[in-house]
């Protein structure tokens, strides 16, 4: 097959299979992919040498810069995996990650979507179902970050909510809003890193957390199971007489159940809720 | 020398709009001419970003400038990518809209870099095609920088600045000239800078870019990390000479030094700007 005039599709292929190889810029020209649309040892024929570089160091200067661009948006998205792998694990991790899932958005924004999916993937990575949880609470991280920003429920609206109407009255979340829960206890890498403390060791131990933001600043709440239950079941649409009946029976103690109105009492001072359906 | 065919203003000397800037630029309301922002950046967000870019936008003219639109690929135009660059461009009062002469990806996939294109009759065909479907789909002009490359294909059958002219022509858009990647590429691969400014349609130039670049020896890279050096300034000198004054941005996208360094950087380009009215004059 002539090389004088390859078609743009063509042409775009092999470049395409060269940039994203992950290997040394002469494995990626040899690699079947590219070797699909061009044999290696006509290079010369589809890029041109310069009067100081060879067709491949060319075409090894964009193939070089593609998993630099790829770690550069992910330690971004997850600063707390990066600073708790550390940069060589953290780059092995993001060859292996962007293999699996490459960018198809127009937004590197979206790039890191898939990495808690990854360790689900992946079961024999180094410390996955840590990092699945790690990378669970970074990416809702970026979600609240990123999300539209709602009206935040106001002591007014509550208070004009007629007695009898509270039994079944349901609240909606604001759209910067996540619940989380975990296996590992994540929260302590994520204030190790902000304080700039050794990463400590993975331990086994649930935790339950909410994210949300106001002014624009992402914030958390750290939870109890009986807190997140009934925040999951408001959040989620439960009448309200419902979810709070649920969270009294898990209370033994009346100091216990009177909790539960100092939990609802924060939550709406935090500004979680958006509205309230009467 | 003439005004751009679409009589888009002169908005003197701007920068590009970057997070470690925002503070600084809503305290202290520094007095520059425009801010280009990069477009991709506040597509998909409701939080602080739009929120900070709203308040900007409402004291300063606003360019867009994208990096995804990938006029050359061969892949589908991607409409959803489209209407959210519209509506961005309704909600910042964005004088023009920008992208770059090259593909960043095919087969569905996206390796977000600016992929050079072969300069051929085949692959300006298909730009130009795909550069009046945007530009009917935005309805505005599309305004297209030429990029900085670090390659060239055997396929090429004319010079890039004949195919960046002809695609401006024969797709009746505009043109941001990158006078930084114009150095860049000259450098990479051995043309004359001075040949490609002198082909250059001035009446199609809506933008100028100026930034610093890395040379590695054997080939610069247009890092965008450092302040615009001689040769470049002397390249835009020539070029406001053959094309005129035009909306001028500085790029510093890696290293951000403070606002302040920015902006003297790019005031710099008031020298130039100077001596060629006094020349007209």
């Amino acid at each position: 097959m002539s090389l004088e005039q390859p078609k743009l599709d063509r042409l775009q292929r092999w470049m395409q299979e060269v940039v994203v190889h992950p290997g040394t810029v002469e494995e990626a020209i040899a690699s079947e992919g590219a070797e699909h649309e061009f044999p290696s040892e006509r290079l010369g024929e589809v890029v041109t040498p310069s009067h100081s570089m060879t067709s491949a160091e060319r075409v090894g200067v964009y193939q070089g810069m593609y998993l630099m661009r790829m770690e550069e948006a992910l330690e971004t998205d997850y600063p707390v995996i990066r600073y708790h792998l550390g940069d060589v694990a953290f780059s092995h991790l993001i060859e292996a990650y962007v293999q699996r899932y490459p960018s198809r958005s127009y937004t590197l924004n979206r790039l890191g979507d898939h990495l808690p999916q990854f360790f689900l993937d992946e079961p024999e990575w180094p410390q996955a179902a840590f990092l699945h949880d790690l990378a669970r609470l970074e990416l809702a991280m970026t979600q609240v970050f990123d999300e539209q920003e709602s009206p935040v429920l106001s002591a007014e609206e509550l208070e004009a909510v007629h007695p009898d109407a509270w039994e079944n009255a349901r609240l909606e979340p604001i759209a910067a809003f996540r619940l989380l829960s975990f296996r590992y206890a994540v929260i302590p890498h994520l204030v190790a890193f902000h304080e700039d403390r050794p990463s400590p060791s993975p331990r086994r131990r649930a935790a339950w957390v909410a994210l949300y933001r106001r002014d624009y600043s992402v914030l958390r709440l750290e939870l109890s199971r009986a807190e997140h239950d009934l925040l999951k079941a408001l959040a989620g649409g439960t009448p309200l007489g419902e979810a709070l009946a649920i969270a009294a029976q898990s209370q033994k103690s009346s100091h216990q159940r009177a909790q539960i109105f100092k939990w609802f009492r924060t939550w709406i001072a935090e500004g979680l809720f958006t509205s309230i359906e009467a | 020398m003439s005004e751009n065919r679409w009589s888009f203003p002169d908005l003197g000397l701007g920068v590009g709009l970057r997070t470690p800037h925002y503070a600084h630029i809503l305290s202290e309301k520094p007095d520059i001419g425009f801010f280009e922002v990069l477009t991709e950046n506040y597509l998909d967000t409701g939080g602080r970003p739009l929120y900070l870019l709203d308040q900007i936008a409402e004291l300063y003219p606003m360019v867009m400038h994208g990096v995804s639109m990938s006029i050359g690929s061969t892949d589908p135009i991607d409409f959803d990518y489209l209407a959210k660059v519209k509506a961005l461009a309704a909600r910042t009062g964005a004088l023009w809209i920008s992208d770059h002469v090259c593909w960043t990806g095919v087969l569905g996939r996206n390796t977000h870099d600016l992929l050079p294109l072969p300069y051929t009759e085949e692959s300006l065909k298909h730009s130009v095609e795909r550069i009046k479907v945007v530009q009917d789909y935005l309805d505005r002009p599309l305004v297209m920088e030429n990029p900085s490359t670090y390659l060239e294909f055997a396929a090429s059958d004319m010079p890039e600045w004949e195919w960046v002219a002809r695609m401006a022509e024969e797709a009746d858009c505009g043109l941001l000239f990158d006078v930084n990647n114009v150095y860049v590429s000259a450098y990479n691969h051995g043309f004359d800078p001075v040949e490609y400014i002198d082909a250059i349609p001035g009446e199609r130039v809506c933008q100028y870019h100026l930034a610093g670049h890395t040379n590695k020896g054997t080939h610069i890279i247009d890092t965008h990390n450092d302040h615009v050096l001689d040769p470049v300034w002397e390249l835009f000198g020539h070029t406001i000479r053959h094309v005129g004054l035009r909306a001028t941005l500085l790029e510093w996208d890696a290293d951000i030094p403070p606002f302040e360094i920015v902006h003297q950087e790019v005031l710099k380009a008031d020298d130039w700007r100077r001596q060629e009215v006094a020349n007209v004059a």
